[in-house]
């Protein structure tokens, strides 16, 4: 069911103005903690109301600011799944499900209720209360009592974010599968990027109550349209520059602290000469050049030669801060553990990077 | 030894206590859910009768249910019901002087229930009735459950309102503390003895049975 969203709200230190329009997909808002994202669900859902806006399920019309139209959340038929899961602690896991199942007691009902038990994974944990459950099966009956009332979207609230690694994993499967049997018009909220990724085709950028882009998350994820976009999705080296010259296929852009880069020319970029633009690149597609070999004609483009500052581990990979000559710019790498290995890098080595022209991303 | 003030204090406060109950819960839960202009002051008014001294309160009881009174005129000359000098004015008495200690508690337990909880439930299409059935009460009950024995206790032991309000007429709107007083007075240690035990017993009793209603599964 397509769902059309457009809702401001003031709130203390920043306001809201936000546009959604989804179809039967889902759809992940992504953003950092603060940005709004909640309260853009809370708002779809009617638990806090709107000082302006509408809000279109189908054909029909939950809230309305300028008809004065307000449905109550009771007839919204809306799935929500809150972060803490709101499960009710003095009912049992079945009555938690059945609640608000609507022919809780009908053949029907019954066989739909016991079908949401055991594709959850609940079978055997019919009679337990809430509190002792873990913290992975609260969620799997918080989505199982949300799926029961048959609602026509589902608004997920950090879903996973209260769960440690290994469940949250197993669980976003879930999430997909469920979602893939259930073709429900689903809005995800979440902070983690590997998340975001993972589980929505489409990606809106939640920053500061507006959404700064929106689109399919390969779009968003490597070709972000504001500096902000880049920091969240991971570019985690975003430079200043001008543009120098250009021509159909190349731009090259002069960076404060790193010199001229050359980068591949995207048709619809507007890169006029002297245009002031940004330029980032992810931390794994910067490569580092073996000293002992020639360059390769392909990666000639964009070499820059920086001293190794600093490493830092994270697990399977490890984090290198490069510093190049000019301004002592931070380069930031991330290379596979055994690259480090291989190339013998450690701090105070001095090494070539290149910023391959491919990967280098240009924000007009 | 007359058991009278017994049964009489036995009847007030029970029947305090089902009015303090039936409007509390019904104004806790305007408390504890609603934003309103003035809230605050709603809020010191209902706590008032914690810490006016009794005589005051009776002092402002027998000024509005008396003869001379709005409240007390209409009652009697419509309704034909006299408050002042009767078992009913220690049922107001006890009624006021008990209320804010049954919507303390119970207004915490409704708070306590968490917005959530609700919206969760009102979300999964149930009305407001339905979830008061089902979410709020049944997760309140026991902080209204220990209200309703604190305001018991507090409509049991009620003196000054009572005394100023009801009076003291033997057989008639003497309840158990003005008797335990009037024993004194008296020079009647034996029955104040007696009574004292009694009352001593059931406050006992009582804050027991508070503190385990209060004692929480969830």
């Amino acid at each position: 069911m397509a769902l059309d969203v457009k809702l401001k709200k003031g709130l203390e230190g920043f306001d809201i103005d936000v546009e959604l329009l989804l179809d039967e997909e889902l759809l992940v808002l992504f953003g950092p903690s603060g940005a709004g994202k909640t309260m853009i669900l809370k708002m779809i859902s009617g638990i806090v109301r709107p000082d302006a806006g509408r809000v279109t399920l189908g054909s029909e019309r939950l809230f309305d600011s300028e008809a004065g139209l307000n449905v109550p959340i009771r007839d919204r038929k809306i799935g929500y799944l809150f972060q803490d899961y709101a499960l009710f602690p003095h009912m049992t896991v079945a009555a938690n499900i059945t609640y608000g199942s609507l022919d809780p007691k009908g053949a029907a009902g019954t066989r739909k209720v016991a079908d949401l038990i055991a594709l959850m994974r609940l079978s055997g944990l019919e009679q337990r209360y809430p509190h002792e459950l873990s913290g992975g099966q609260k969620q799997r009956v918080a989505l199982a009592r949300t799926l029961a009332s048959e609602p026509d979207i589902l608004l997920l609230d950090e879903p996973f974010s209260a769960l440690d690694y290994q469940v949250r994993e197993k669980l976003r499967m879930d999430l997909l599968n469920i979602h893939k049997m259930f073709p429900i018009t689903t809005v995800l909220v979440t902070h983690d990027l590997e998340e975001a990724f993972m589980l929505g085709k489409r990606m809106a950028v939640v920053n500061n109550g507006r959404i700064e882009q929106m689109g399919l998350r390969e779009e968003v994820f490597y070709r972000p349209k504001t500096r902000n976009v880049a920091r969240f999705m991971g570019f985690r080296n975003i430079f200043d520059g001008v543009v120098v010259s250009t021509d159909s296929l190349y731009a090259v852009i002069d960076c404060k602290g790193l010199g001229l880069v050359k980068a591949i020319r995207q048709p619809e970029a507007d890169l006029r000469q002297g245009k002031a633009v940004s330029l980032c690149i992810r931390p794994e597609e910067i490569l580092v050049i073996r000293p002992d070999r020639a360059v390769d004609p392909k990666i000639q483009d964009n070499i820059f030669e920086c001293e190794i500052v600093s490493t830092i581990g994270r697990g399977s990979t490890h984090i290198l801060f490069l510093k190049t000559g000019i301004n002592d710019t931070l380069l930031k790498v991330e290379l596979p553990n055994f690259v480090l290995r291989k190339l013998g890098l450690a701090t105070g080595r001095v090494v070539r990077v290149s910023l391959k022209k491919e990967s280098v991303w240009v924000i007009t | 030894m007359d058991l009278f003030p017994l049964f009489l204090t036995a009847k007030v406060s029970f029947i305090a206590t089902f009015f303090t109950v039936i409007i509390g819960l019904a104004v806790a839960l305007v408390m504890a859910r609603r934003d309103f202009f003035g809230k605050r002051i709603v809020d010191v008014l209902i706590m008032q009768p914690l810490v006016i001294p009794p005589t005051v309160l009776g002092y402002y009881l027998l000024t509005v249910f008396g003869r001379s009174g709005p409240i007390g005129r209409f009652l009697e000359d419509v309704l034909g019901i006299q408050i002042v000098f009767t078992w009913k004015g220690a049922v107001v008495a006890a009624f006021i002087s008990s209320f804010p200690l049954f919507v303390k508690p119970a207004r915490a337990a409704f708070e306590s229930v968490g917005k959530d909880l609700e919206d969760a439930a009102r979300l999964l299409g149930k009305t407001e009735f339905e979830i008061i059935k089902t979410i709020t009460l049944p997760l309140a009950w026991r902080g209204i459950a220990a209200g309703a024995v604190m305001a018991f206790a507090r409509a049991t032991g009620e003196f000054g309102a009572t005394l100023m309000i009801a009076g003291n007429i033997p057989g008639l709107t003497q309840t158990l503390p003005i008797a335990i007083y009037d024993a004194v007075q008296a020079g009647q240690s034996s029955v104040a003895n007696t009574l004292v035990g009694v009352i001593t017993l059931f406050s006992f009793v009582v804050l027991f049975a508070a503190g385990r209603f209060t004692k929480g599964r969830f």
